[in-house]
């Protein structure tokens, strides 16, 4: 009977841990996914996929909080998103894969030193707070976690459908063209300029979504929520995962995660202080990605045909 | 009637005039050959008028001023070329490569994808028939499940030639379609190209291999040092003193 109750209470305290290990999964899966579009399937090299992250959840709780319907509020956060995707490829996609990758980091961080200092705006260092969740007020405070992860499954599972069935379409076999050789969709008549532009503008879009996600489940966003390091967590969970695999790009997400979250419990056996944690883990991080790319460098769930590292 | 001409077209890199004033003129359903020695400029003249490079000059497909258009625009309008060295889409399956060419598929815009899912289907179920014809053509319809990446050099060739078709254009510009390729497979590319000709089809093909491109070619055109050695009939080409001279060197 005791050893019952025991585990029931084991696995109470235990629930809400893996909550919020998928909840934070689930949106970086998203995020990862936006850039998987890019990098995976068209060959774009997005170091600032964080700008898009940022401009989604900033736009959406910073309208919330101007009285703007939520809905519309994420909407706009999606558009404004996809619309800075636009603008960053205009003058970068007819140049050398290079440019994009130069120009984007540029502007994550640009954008990240404006969220930092135009207060009347973005209300500076001190983060934003207070704004409104979906169904805050008909959901009991205590199921609200396992609410949103719900939503946030069930919107990854339809963004991975779409992305899949976009890849398996004509338009997906284009961009795929385009990631291997350029100038052979080219000499087809195709148009890869404006394919290279709508995969940029998509997976933007759908960082921003993430963004406003990720809003929603910390109820706070501030300047160092999206620091560059955020852009090489989604290439560590898209290489991880297998390049160019969505699947792979969702379990590269709960790998990470799950290592991240798992290495926190351990740090109270081993003798480090928090801070040195922290670059432990990162080193274990790179040790294994090492190892991965030495062994298996179509992670997980890649084909080693389609590798896009390799010539 | 013409469907090519190229009027004193010049791209110079530098202070190498790698064409300097070529003009050539194409008739249609007809095959011709541009033959000359290494760094005569005939891959750049191919570039020029397939518009990966731009240069100077006047370039006319089917009566419409083609010079300042980008690539692909170019290839809408019913011209495509192949590479010297081949491209194969080698991470993508043989019948992918060719699922990729046809003009105008409805799925190839991203809305369309929602919005008009069974003409998206049924055109790519006929691309699809489209494209194993073409496979069969060429006799490699038993790769089609392959990677090109899996190919052979002279398997890439027919691929890549098989690609060019299924765009069903008007002209094709071959760049050295012989080479690297054995004498059994280079009769049956010239075996394709004769029965293709038969079909409406022009020819405009960079080679090395004389005897082949004497063999396929209505007229060949001689280019040396950037500009038109000589223009001729295979058996006027082949009497040509100066002919001999830049590019056999004597030889016969």
């Amino acid at each position: 009977m005791t050893g019952l109750t025991g585990s029931a209470g084991c696995f109470d305290a235990i629930l809400p841990y893996i909550v919020t290990i998928l909840l934070i999964s689930s949106i970086y899966a998203i995020f990862a996914l936006g850039l998987n579009l890019e990098w995976g399937f068209t060959g774009l090299l997005n170091f600032g996929h964080v700008a898009f992250f940022a401009i989604g959840a900033y736009t959406t709780v910073l309208l919330d909080l101007w009285g703007c319907p939520l809905v519309l509020s994420i909407i706009a956060g999606v558009a404004l998103a996809g619309f800075f995707g636009f603008l960053l490829g205009i003058p970068t996609l007819r140049l050398r894969a290079d440019y994009l990758a130069i120009v984007t980091i540029g502007f994550s961080e640009v954008l990240r030193f404006i969220l930092l200092n135009e207060e009347w705006l973005t209300r500076g260092p001190f983060g934003v707070y207070g704004f409104e969740r979906p169904f805050q007020d008909v959901i009991p405070y205590q199921y609200y976690n396992t609410f949103l992860l719900i939503l946030y499954v069930a919107i990854l599972v339809a963004i991975y459908a779409s992305l899949e069935r976009l890849m398996h379409s004509p338009w997906g076999r284009v961009l795929k063209s385009i990631r291997e050789d350029e100038s052979v969709p080219s000499a087809l008549g195709k148009n890869v300029f404006w394919y290279k532009i709508q995969s940029l503008m998509l997976g933007s879009a759908i960082a921003g979504l993430a963004g406003a996600l990720l809003a929603f489940y910390l109820q706070y966003v501030s300047p160092a929520t999206f620091k560059p390091i955020e852009t090489f967590h989604a290439w560590i969970i898209i290489i991880l995962g297998g390049t160019a695999s969505n699947r792979g790009t969702i379990v590269g997400a709960l790998i990470l995660w799950t290592f991240f979250s798992g290495t926190k419990f351990i740090s109270r056996l081993v003798p480090l202080e928090s801070h040195q944690m922290g670059a432990f883990r990162m080193i274990v991080i790179g040790l294994l990605l090492m190892l991965l790319m030495m062994y298996k460098p179509e992670g997980i769930f890649g084909k080693k045909e389609e590798l896009a590292l390799s010539d | 009637m013409e469907i090519l001409s190229v009027k004193n077209v010049k791209k110079h890199f530098g202070g190498v005039k790698a064409v300097d004033g070529c003009s050539i003129r194409i008739e249609t359903g007809t095959v011709m050959g541009l033959i000359g020695p290494n760094g005569a400029g005939k891959t750049t003249l191919f570039n020029l008028i397939s518009g990966f490079e731009k240069g100077s000059g006047e370039i006319t497909f089917k009566g419409m001023r083609t010079d300042k258009l980008p690539p692909f625009k170019i290839a809408r309008c019913g011209m495509v070329r192949t590479f010297q060295i081949p491209r194969a889409l080698s991470k993508m399956t043989v019948l992918e490569n060719l699922l990729l060419a046809p003009k105008a598929q409805h799925g190839e815009r991203i809305w369309n994808v929602w919005l008009r899912r069974k003409s998206v289907q049924m055109q790519e179920n006929t691309i699809k028939e489209k494209s194993r014809e073409i496979l069969e053509f060429f006799e490699i319809s038993h790769l089609e499940d392959e990677y090109a990446g899996a190919l052979s050099g002279g398997q890439k060739k027919l691929l890549e030639m098989a690609r060019a078709i299924a765009i069903d254009p008007s002209l094709m510009m071959l760049d050295e379609p012989f080479a690297g390729v054995n004498p059994t497979l280079a009769r049956k590319i010239t075996g394709y190209i004769d029965e293709l000709r038969e079909g409406g089809m022009t020819f405009f093909i960079i080679e090395h291999d004389i005897p082949a491109i004497t063999k396929i070619s209505d007229k060949i055109t001689v280019m040396s040092e950037g500009k038109v050695l000589t223009e001729g009939t295979p058996d006027e080409i082949r009497s040509n003193p100066d002919v001999l001279n830049v590019y056999l060197g004597g030889e016969g």
